[in-house]
């Protein structure tokens, strides 16, 4: 028999509650895998998440957080604090020129919101964690 | 001194009635020039390097792309191409979308190995090919004798005999779209969903938009590099793994995720032509890469 496979620890910041709730309801249609969905409201908490040990299987970053930071900011931070796993940033818009340089700033991949549903959260859990 | 380029003969053929081409002196022997050279007064598609160092084509406004040129001219990595297969393949109202390598017929083949890209349910391709033989199905057999794109339904009465992929899949319509590589890889965009039929426009279209996509992602994604030089960042990666680093070591001392090293890692392999680690190391010593 195989063995039930290990939960998946997704770590979204957002400074929109709601976008947690939103989210929450978009992996709980997730079949494939038993997500356990942390999330933090700013870059600050994320830090300390990730400084305390807890397991992180990726991270989920909006683009803009309050007050001014974007993710030529906070990924970096995020990476400066050791995390070497996936991180996804969701954005609404891609348009802005930066986004085309996201991997030097330590980026794996950017979603627009709309695009999160299901099929795209099985997508990248295939090419990013479960795969490695 | 300007160099006087003759079209081969073998070419006249597409010169049309220019006057000015068609008094040209003939060479006595067939040239093959590249394009960019042999019309160079027209600026054509070449490969160039962008400031993050990928190779991407210089396409003109003459390859139409509609409206997906400016995603497409985004487009990164395999997550960007993900987003828009899945988005063509809602917009014409089907489900999923698999992109299908072609070729060799002849080898038994598996579901699993031969998609290169899809947003298939998670296990669906691993539970068919459990179950069935890929290379059996006559929608695969089909991509083998033409290069049209077709349109498949469940209960299309030749596909039966324990070979009709829809019905095995749990879909009631494919699309096919059969496409090339720049290098003539053969390939083939496939739609799943449960429409009932498409209407001819709809499917012109989305035809025109798979060929589109795929033309970058085989470009960006599945094309092999062999011979390409390195980027800055990977001739990095590899100078860490020359120092016996692991993956993981180079994620923190550069801050990047291990996935992105790994992927950087595997780009080197195909550029330098090479099959692992320590042939990467000791051939880009050899060529003078790293030192």
């Amino acid at each position: 028999m195989m063995p039930d496979p290990q939960p998946i620890h997704i770590l979204l910041v957002d400074d929109d509650p709601a976008e947690n709730l939103i989210m929450r309801g978009v992996m709980k249609k997730v079949s494939s895998a038993e997500i356990h969905l942390h999330y933090c409201e700013t870059i600050d908490d994320a830090l300390d998440f990730i400084k305390s040990g807890k397991p992180v299987s990726m991270v989920l970053m909006d683009n803009r957080l309050q007050p001014q930071a974007d993710f030529r900011e906070t990924v970096p931070a995020m990476r400066q604090q050791g995390f070497i796993g996936p991180i996804g940033v969701i954005s609404s818009s891609l348009a802005d020129p930066y986004f085309q340089k996201f991997e030097e700033y330590g980026v794996d991949f950017r979603i627009d919101k709309a695009e999160l549903d299901p099929t795209a959260i099985e997508f990248i859990l295939r090419e990013y964690v479960t795969k490695s | 001194m300007k160099a006087t380029i003759y079209s081969p003969p073998s070419l006249h053929h597409a010169c049309g009635s220019n006057p000015a081409v068609q008094n040209r002196p003939q060479l006595p022997f067939p040239v093959q020039m590249p394009v960019a050279y042999s019309q160079s007064h027209v600026k054509l598609a070449v490969a160039g390097y962008v400031g993050d160092g990928r190779v991407v084509a210089t396409l003109l406004k003459n390859h139409r792309r509609y409206h997906f040129d400016s995603d497409l001219e985004k487009a990164l990595n395999r997550v960007d191409f993900f987003r828009i297969f899945h988005t063509m393949s809602l917009r014409y109202g089907f489900d999923h979308f698999g992109i299908l390598q072609l070729g060799n017929e002849g080898d038994a083949c598996m579901l699993t190995n031969r998609l290169a890209l899809h947003d298939l349910p998670s296990g669906l391709a691993e539970e068919y090919d459990k179950r069935h033989r890929f290379g059996d199905s006559v929608v695969f057999k089909s991509l083998h004798t033409s290069s049209i794109p077709s349109i498949w339904k469940a209960d299309d009465p030749h596909l039966g005999n324990g070979s009709n992929l829809l019905d095995q899949l749990g879909f009631d319509m494919l699309m096919c779209v059969p496409v090339t590589g720049i290098n003539g890889a053969r390939y083939a965009v496939l739609f799943l969903g449960d429409g009932e039929d498409m209407d001819q426009q709809a499917h012109f279209a989305l035809c025109y938009d798979a060929v589109c996509a795929f033309d970058y992602f085989y470009r960006l994604v599945l094309s092999n590099k062999a011979g390409l030089g390195l980027t800055p960042r990977e001739t990095e990666i590899l100078r860490w793994i020359s120092h016996g680093k692991t993956a993981s070591e180079i994620a923190l001392i550069v801050s990047v995720s291990e996935h992105t090293v790994n992927s950087h890692t595997a780009t080197i392999l195909k550029k330098l032509d090479v099959v692992n680690r320590t042939q990467m190391v000791a051939k880009a010593i050899r060529e003078q890469i790293i030192q």
